[in-house]
């Protein structure tokens, strides 16, 4: 088995394995990830034509697939399409059938990949939304898959059930990238039953890191100025302000975090970065600094952004993270725009900084409660640009996101390899 | 790579460039001397090439007129001028006297060899009998209504060899009078790119998220999601690759844009990595109808005005957005407005209007599809003083040495 996958793989990983093994050495979680940003680039263009061959020993240590590059996904810069061609050319190294179930509201459109385009060994059971959609018959079918997506309503409670029903669920996976829609009391046994979980992560940032430099721009340049100057037709030749040269604090800096800085950096703003594994980002060329968490972290990197990006995931530990505290440090003239989750900002204290003048502005895309209540403060102050949480609602993007469930870690799982974007169920994120 | 020319090469070229006047060749001295408009006066030692202006490699490869220009992002500020001083520069200001952006000017100090002889917005204002044998040989213009002035002060004091504008924009000046005398002219191009570029993605921006929409549902306290359009995979076309443009397509490739460019003239062997196809004057109607997002950054000149007529809007696609830094009479403002009323496209963003400030009877105000801003898109705290600075830092100090100054404008080109 190992030996097929090493010839299917061999063809496009061609190369010296010596170079491999050196790689694989340098990557193990040990040692820095020295060569991590061009490593990707390194197997891509190794030219030498000999194939891998070997034993499976050798293949497990030439590809550590718990370095992060292998680990998680990103749209733009992941090759597609590897292990659906592994399958393609050789459909005796499926290890296992995939049978699946999807939990979702009924109608939900961008389940269309799920009917149409299923590759071979995987077969879709049953959509349902509830436990009891499910039928019984469907137990001796042994489902061993289970897709989840935020269209289904109170799925926190559902969850639990469905498992309950099918035992033989070992993988879940979750369309979105954020799965606090999930949380629950039940929702850390899915870890400790050994039910592997994987989401969306890095299907939507791209979309989102351009919508972090319109919202800076915005402040910039003043919109809400020049669209107030054209409604009473007023030329009113004011004074703007460049990106250029400004600094970007990320408040976690994961695919969505790395993706706006990217974009950032072009323009030539300075970019601080804040996550929980700083180590991960030594190296990462786009990035000015990087810290650690614990609150003079968070408060070193209110200090000195002009603007602050909030990207990180709601979780036990980053729930209310950017607090009165938080704000009593930022920088003067600081523009504040969230768009991972509402939660992990005190939304009073944010009122409040807006409403003294702590912060020029902020650009707000998720809110603590969605739909943000008509009666909410934010609603009625100038300086905040609010979006309905779609920044990233291409018309696509839910397709895609069942898509990469379709054509990436499906066929992973069916040729037993390491899932795409394993979620720690413990860390919530 | 022709532009890592050490600088004793450099030297050994420059000196030899007058003698290779006639033939193109692919070195650094064909840069200074393609754009050396102003044949160096007999007996003139060209010392040394300013080791300053190097310029980074991430230029294009085959642009060597690049290196006589400024670009404020990548250029290095010259921090030793070599070579001695064979002349002074007795300055005339055809400025706004009150004009704070120019205190670097009239307060000073001036480099080595430099002297400030008087400020004034017309002929009228100079004190004509003592400035004319004080022999003034600089122009430094800002005043906006300086074309007919410019041609008076030539005239009055031909002992002026060099006009400096602070601007971009040359149109301001051009006049016949202007373009026909001999006097080498230059001008503050690169000083304002990536504030601008900033600008173009920001326009993309508001119409591809719907901005406006926002904007009302925030107004009506109306939470509605609806699809936003991604900048990335969508087509940016340039028209006018200059530096302006070419700072726009940087950032446009950041964004996994791609990118159609126009230029009047392209060299040959021409590539840009922020350019994925270039295209002349004659592949404009092509270059409108590929794109998404049309950049225009060209000058005005006789060429331009009105280059955006009403038959090539019609070549645009429905959902295309025009976003205009260069000036407006590059547009056919009367055509763009019909288009914008009746949906032929998606929306504008105009800095520049052909008539500025903006009368009060315009449609553009009225219209929802526009995002108009007052030509000050490049207005930073900081910019136009700037531009005087660089005037001083970096053409006045070349002036006194006899060295290639920056930003030659072709004067028969107008820009």
């Amino acid at each position: 088995m190992s030996m097929i996958l090493s010839r299917a793989l061999g063809r496009h990983y061609a190369g010296d394995l010596s170079k491999l093994t050196t790689l694989a050495v340098a990557n193990s979680r040990s040692s820095r990830l020295r060569h991590s940003g061009r490593k990707k680039v390194e197997l891509a263009s190794l030219s030498s034509s000999r194939s891998i061959s070997g034993s499976s020993e050798m293949q497990k240590k030439a590809w550590d697939t718990q370095a992060d590059e292998y680990k998680f996904w990103n749209r733009e810069e992941s090759r597609s399409g590897q292990a659906q061609m592994v399958l393609d050319m050789s459909p005796d190294s499926i290890q296992k059938e995939a049978r699946i179930l999807c939990l979702s509201a009924a109608d939900d459109a961008a389940n269309k990949p799920l009917l149409d385009k299923l590759p071979f060994g995987s077969r879709l059971l049953h959509v349902g939304s509830q436990s009891t959609d499910f039928p019984d018959e469907l137990i001796d079918e042994s489902p061993n898959v289970l897709f989840v997506s935020p269209s289904c309503p109170h799925a926190r409670l559902i969850l639990p059930l469905v498992l309950a029903k099918f035992p033989t669920i070992e993988w879940i996976h979750v369309r979105s990238a954020g799965i606090d829609f999930l949380e629950s009391d039940e929702l850390p046994y899915v870890g400790k039953k050994g039910i592997i979980m994987t989401n969306a992560k890095g299907q939507f940032s791209s979309s989102l890191a351009e919508y972090v430099m319109m919202a800076c721009s915005y402040f910039a340049k003043d919109i809400p100025r020049l669209l107030k100057n054209k409604d009473s037709k007023i030329w009113d030749e004011f004074e703007i302000q460049e990106l250029r040269g400004r600094t970007m604090g990320i408040v976690g800096y994961g695919d969505i975090g790395r993706a706006a800085a990217k974009l950032a950096s072009v323009f030539g703003m300075k970019i601080i970065a804040l996550r929980r594994n700083p180590e991960k980002s030594e190296f990462d060329p786009v990035c000015d600094e990087v810290l650690g968490t614990g609150r003079l972290s968070l408060q070193k990197l209110m200090s000195v952004s002009d603007y602050v990006v909030c990207s990180a995931p709601s979780t036990v530990e980053t729930r209310g993270m950017v607090n009165a505290d938080a704000f009593k440090a930022s920088k003067k003239n600081q523009v504040f725009i969230n768009l991972g989750r509402g939660p992990v900002v005190d939304e009073d204290a944010l009122v409040e900084a807006l409403q003294n003048g702590t912060l020029r502005g902020a650009a707000l895309d998720v809110f603590a409660t969605e739909p943000l209540p008509t009666d909410h403060a934010l609603w009625d102050l100038d300086q905040v640009l609010i979006s309905p949480h779609n920044m990233d609602r291409t018309a696509t993007f839910m397709h895609e996101a069942t898509e990469f469930f379709v054509n990436e870690n499906l066929p992973r799982f069916m040729l037993g390899h390491s899932l795409l974007n394993p979620v720690d169920v413990s860390l919530g994120y | 790579m022709h532009m890592n020319i050490p600088s004793c090469y450099s030297f050994a070229i420059a000196s030899l460039a007058p003698l290779l006047a006639p033939l193109r060749l692919r070195s650094a001295a064909t840069a200074f001397r393609s754009v050396s408009y102003h044949p160096a006066p007999a007996g003139s030692i060209r010392t040394s090439v300013c080791v300053g202006n190097s310029l980074i490699s991430n230029k294009s490869p085959t642009s060597l007129r690049m290196m006589s220009y400024w670009n404020r992002e990548t250029s290095q500020p010259t921090s030793k001028f070599e070579g001695p001083i064979t002349k002074e520069a007795r300055i005339l200001a055809l400025c706004d006297p009150s004009d704070a952006y120019n205190k670097p000017l009239y307060d000073g100090p001036l480099p080595e060899g430099s002297k400030l002889l008087a400020v004034g917005s017309s002929l009228a204002d100079f004190d004509q009998e003592s400035i004319i044998v004080q022999d003034p040989n600089v122009i430094f213009v800002s005043h906006p209504k300086a074309r007919g002035p410019l041609v008076e002060l030539l005239n009055k004091f031909p002992s002026v060899e060099w006009v400096h504008t602070r601007s971009a924009g040359v149109d301001f000046i051009a006049s016949d009078g202007l373009f026909s005398s001999p006097v080498q002219l230059t001008n503050a191009k690169g000083m304002f790119s990536s504030t601008l570029a900033e600008y173009c993605m920001m326009a993309c921006a508001y119409f591809a998220k719907d901005l406006p929409r926002l904007m009302r549902q925030k107004n009506d306290v109306k939470w509605e999601q609806y699809p936003v359009l991604e900048i990335r995979g969508s087509t940016l076309g340039v028209v006018g690759f200059g530096d302006i443009g070419r700072a726009s397509a940087k950032l446009a490739k950041a964004y996994g844009m791609k990118v159609l460019g126009l230029k009047r003239s392209i060299p040959e062997s021409f590539s840009d990595p922020y350019c994925d196809e270039m295209y002349d004057m004659s592949g404009l109607l092509e270059l409108v109808k590929k794109s998404d997002y049309i950049l225009i950054s060209t000058p005005l000149t006789e060429q331009t005005r009105g280059l955006i007529s009403k038959e090539v809007l019609k070549h645009c696609k429905k959902t295309a957005v025009i976003i205009n830094v260069g000036r407006g009479p590059i547009i056919d403002e009367e055509a763009l407005i019909e288009a914008l009323a009746n949906g032929d496209i998606k929306g504008a963003g105009l800095d520049v209007m052909t008539v500025e400030p903006l009368p009060k009877d315009s449609q553009l105000w009225k219209l929802d599809n526009v995002l108009l801003s007052p030509h000050n898109m490049d207005m930073t705290l900081s910019f136009m003083r700037e531009s005087t600075e660089f005037f001083i830092d970096e053409n006045l100090p070349r002036f006194v040495r006899g060295i290639d100054l920056l930003n030659p404008v072709d004067k028969s080109a107008g820009y």
